[in-house]
C-alpha cells in the first residue's frame, strides 16, 4: 500500500543489451523513502567538514630542528642583544643568534607535533543523517544543476538504469551507455576541466584538478561495471551498501549527479528503511523526521482551515492625535460635552443682558432730573417720613410733638 | 476570441473573494450600528449635562440663600465638612522616610507637582496627617475640578495613560458604572458619588506645572506662612496657577 502511494521512477532501458529487456520495454520502480528525507545542508556541511579530516596524514617539523647548537647568551654589558649566541669561533656561525623563533636558523614558534588531533569523531546518527540528506538532494534536479552538473539532457531524476548495465565490461560500451542516457555532457565537462592546480599544491603531489562527473551506484557485489566505468575521467563508482558522504556531497555541497542501477535503488529501501519501518541493515535506524511535514507556507496560509478563522485585515491604523485643550478649543469641547454650546450661548446672552441693563440704569441716573420728577420724589419722601412716625407711635409721647412737627 | 473570455478562475481566488465580501458586509453593518448608538448617546449626554448644570446652579444659589438667612437671624451658617480633597505633592523624592514614601505611593503621588482627588474619611485623613510636610491639599470647587479634568485629564485604560479626547474612552473605562461622558465623570468626582473610587482611580494622577508666581516656602506649613498642609479653600487659587 505504501509502494502504491509512492511516485514511480521509470527505469531507462539500455540499447546494446536489449536482449534481456525486449519483453518489458519500460519498467518502473517505486521511489525509495530515502529520497523523501529532509535535506539539511547544515548537517551535511558539519559532517563533511569533520569526515574529510579523517584521511589526513600527520605533518610536523623535526623535533631537533633549531636546537642542534650549544648556544648561550653573552649576557649584558657587551653592547649586543641578549639572545643566545652560538659558541665557538672560526666560522660565520660563531656568535650568531640561535634558538629563538626570531633568529635565523633558530627553531620555529610552537613546532608542529605529530600528536595533533588529526581525526574527528562524528556521531553515527549524524553521519547517517548526512548521507540520507545527500541522497535525497541527489534526486532534485535544481539542486544537482546548482551544484554545477550538466543534467539538461537527462530524461528523469533520479536517473535509474536497468541492471544490464552491471555486466558492462568494456569502457567503450560504458561511454556509449552514458551518451544514451544523457549523462555524457557531465562526464565531458569533467574531462574538459582537467587543469593544473593554481598554488603550491602543484609541487605537493596535487598537481591536477578537475570537476566531478556522475556517480554510478550499483547494487550487486562484484559487478563488472566497476572496471568499465572507473577509467572514464570524472566518473566515480560506488556500491549502494557503502555510500560515501565525501562522494555524495563533494565539498560539503549537496546535489551530486547520481546514476542508480535498478538493483541499487531497490536495495535502498532495505538499507535505510522508511520513516516508520526500521532499516534491516542498520540496527534500529529509522529515517529522520522533518521539523515541518508540509513546508509549503503559502499553501498552508491560504488553506481553508487557516483562512476560515482568520480576522479581516486592518487597513487603517488610527494613531494617537495631538490632545487639544477643550477649554480653549470650542469644537473639541463640543465633542466632549454637547451641552457646552447652549451653555456658552446662554452665558453670552446673559452677559449682554446684564451689560445692557446696567447701562440703562446708569444712563437713567446720569440724566438730569426734570422738575415734576423732582417734586414727586420730594413728596414721596415726606409721605414716608409721616408713615414712619405713625408706625412707631412717636405721636403718643408729648416730648416729641415739639420738634417732630406732627400731631395726631 | 470568445474562448479566451472563459478563463478558469482558481478556487482559492473565488473563496477569497467571497470571504472579502462577507467581511465588508459585516464591517458596514457594524459601522451603521455604532453610528446609531453614538447618535442616541449624544442626546443622552446633552440632557445629562443640562441636568448637572442646573444642579450646580441650584447648589450655589442654595448656599447663598442659607448664608443670607443665617445672617438675617444673626447667627452663622457653618458649611458642611468637605467630602472631596485635592492633594498636590510639593516636595521631591530625595531623602524621604520609607514609611511616608510608601504612603505617598499609595496616594499615587510619585512625582513632584502631581495631583490627585481624594475622598475624606478617617483613614485618608490619618494618611494625610503623616505626609503633611510633603503635600498641600484643600477643597476644590467646581471650576477647579472642571478645568483639571478638561485640560489635564488622562484616563487609565489597560495600564496606559490615554488622553480624554473622546467620551468613548470614558465609556470604555467606566461604562459599567453608568459614567459615559466627561460631565458624568466631573459630577461623580465633585459630588463624591457611589462610584467615586472607580472614577478617581480611572483618572491618571494629574501632572501639573510648577506654579506661576511660585510657592511661598515649601519647608513650612501653610499656617506658618509656608505651603505644606491643609490650605482649605485657597487650594483653588493654587490650582489656577498650576493648571
Amino acid at each position: 500500500m505504501a509502494a502504491a502511494a509512492r511516485p514511480l521512477v521509470s527505469v531507462q532501458p539500455l540499447p546494446g543489451s536489449l536482449n534481456d529487456m525486449s519483453t518489458d520495454h519500460v519498467t518502473t520502480v517505486a521511489l525509495p523513502d530515502v529520497m523523501k528525507a529532509s535535506i539539511r545542508p547544515d548537517i551535511v556541511n558539519f559532517v563533511h567538514s569533520n569526515i574529510s579530516k579523517n584521511s589526513r596524514q600527520p605533518y610536523a617539523v623535526s623535533k631537533k630542528a633549531g636546537h642542534q647548537t650549544s648556544a648561550e647568551s653573552w649576557g649584558t654589558g657587551r653592547a649586543v642583544s641578549r639572545i643566545p649566541r652560538v659558541s665557538g669561533g672560526g666560522t660565520h656561525r660563531a656568535g650568531q643568534g640561535a634558538f629563538g623563533n626570531m633568529c635565523r636558523g633558530g627553531r620555529m614558534f610552537a613546532p608542529t607535533k605529530t600528536w595533533r588531533r588529526w581525526h574527528r569523531k562524528v556521531n553515527v546518527n549524524q553521519k547517517r543523517y548526512a548521507v540520507v540528506s545527500a541522497i535525497a538532494a541527489s534526486s532534485i534536479p535544481s539542486l544537482v544543476m546548482a551544484r554545477g552538473h550538466r543534467v539538461e539532457s537527462v530524461p528523469e531524476m533520479p536517473l535509474v538504469i536497468s541492471d544490464s548495465a552491471e555486466s558492462i565490461e568494456k569502457t567503450s560500451t560504458a561511454i556509449k551507455v552514458l551518451k544514451e542516457i544523457g549523462a555524457y555532457p557531465d562526464a565531458e565537462k569533467a574531462k574538459d576541466s582537467h587543469a593544473i592546480r593554481p598554488g603550491k599544491g602543484k609541487m605537493r603531489n596535487r598537481r591536477y584538478i578537475s570537476r566531478k562527473g556522475p556517480l554510478i551506484v550499483y547494487g550487486t557485489e562484484g559487478a563488472k561495471l566497476v572496471k568499465a566505468f572507473r577509467n572514464i575521467p570524472g566518473v566515480e563508482v560506488a556500491n549502494v551498501e557503502r555510500l560515501n558522504l565525501l562522494k555524495l556531497a563533494p565539498g560539503g555541497h549537496l546535489g551530486r549527479f547520481v546514476i542508480w542501477t535498478k538493483s541499487a535503488i531497490e536495495k535502498l529501501d532495505s538499507i535505510y528503511g522508511s520513516f516508520e519501518k526500521c532499516s534491516e541493515k542498520k540496527k534500529g535506524y529509522v529515517l529522520p523526521r522533518s521539523k515541518m511535514v508540509n513546508a509549503d507556507l503559502a499553501r498552508i496560509i491560504n488553506s481553508d482551515e487557516v483562512q476560515s478563522v482568520v480576522k479581516p485585515i486592518k487597513k487603517e491604523m488610527k494613531r494617537a492625535s495631538l490632545k487639544k485643550n477643550p477649554l480653549k478649543n470650542l469644537n473639541v469641547m463640543l465633542k466632549l460635552n454637547p451641552y457646552a454650546k447652549t451653555a456658552r450661548r446662554m452665558a453670552l446672552l446673559a452677559e449682554a443682558e446684564r451689560v445692557k441693563s446696567k447701562k440703562e440704569k446708569l444712563d437713567k441716573k446720569r440724566k438730569p432730573v426734570s422738575k415734576e420728577e423732582l417734586a414727586a420724589a420730594k413728596a414721596a419722601g415726606k409721605a414716608w417720613y409721616k408713615t414712619m412716625i405713625s408706625d412707631s407711635d412717636y405721636t403718643e409721647f408729648d416730648n416729641f410733638t415739639k420738634w417732630l412737627g406732627v400731631s395726631q | 476570441m470568445g474562448e479566451e473570455v472563459m478563463v478558469a478562475v482558481p478556487e482559492s481566488v473565488l473563496k477569497k473573494q467571497k470571504r472579502e465580501e462577507e467581511w465588508e458586509l459585516a464591517k458596514k453593518q457594524e459601522l451603521a450600528a455604532t453610528k446609531k448608538k453614538n447618535a442616541e448617546n449624544r442626546k443622552l449626554i446633552f440632557n445629562r449635562a443640562k441636568q448637572y448644570a442646573k444642579e450646580y446652579e441650584e447648589q450655589g444659589k442654595q448656599l447663598v440663600q442659607l448664608k443670607r438667612e443665617a445672617r438675617l437671624k444673626g447667627g452663622f451658617y457653618v458649611d458642611p465638612e468637605a467630602k472631596l480633597l485635592f492633594i498636590i505633592r510639593i516636595r521631591g523624592i530625595n531623602a524621604m522616610h520609607p514609611k511616608t514614601r510608601s504612603i505617598l505611593q499609595l496616594l499615587r503621588l510619585r512625582q513632584i507637582f502631581n495631583g490627585v482627588f481624594l475622598k475624606v474619611n478617617k483613614a485618608t485623613v490619618n494618611m494625610l496627617h503623616r505626609v503633611e510636610p510633603y503635600v498641600t491639599f484643600g477643597y476644590p470647587n467646581l471650576k477647579s475640578v472642571r478645568e483639571l479634568i478638561y485640560k489635564r485629564g488622562f484616563g487609565k485604560l489597560t495600564q496606559q495613560r490615554i488622553p480624554l479626547t473622546d467620551n468613548s474612552i470614558i465609556e470604555q473605562g467606566l461604562g459599567k458604572h453608568g459614567i459615559i461622558c466627561v460631565e458624568d465623570l466631573i459630577h461623580e468626582i465633585i459630588t463624591v458619588g457611589p462610584h467615586f473610587k472607580e472614577a478617581n482611580n480611572f483618572l491618571w494622577p494629574f501632572q501639573l506645572k510648577a506654579p506661576l508666581g511660585g510657592l511661598k516656602k515649601k519647608r513650612n506649613h501653610y499656617v506658618e506662612g509656608g505651603d505644606a498642609g491643609n490650605r482649605e479653600n485657597y487650594i483653588n487659587e493654587l490650582i489656577r496657577r498650576m493648571n
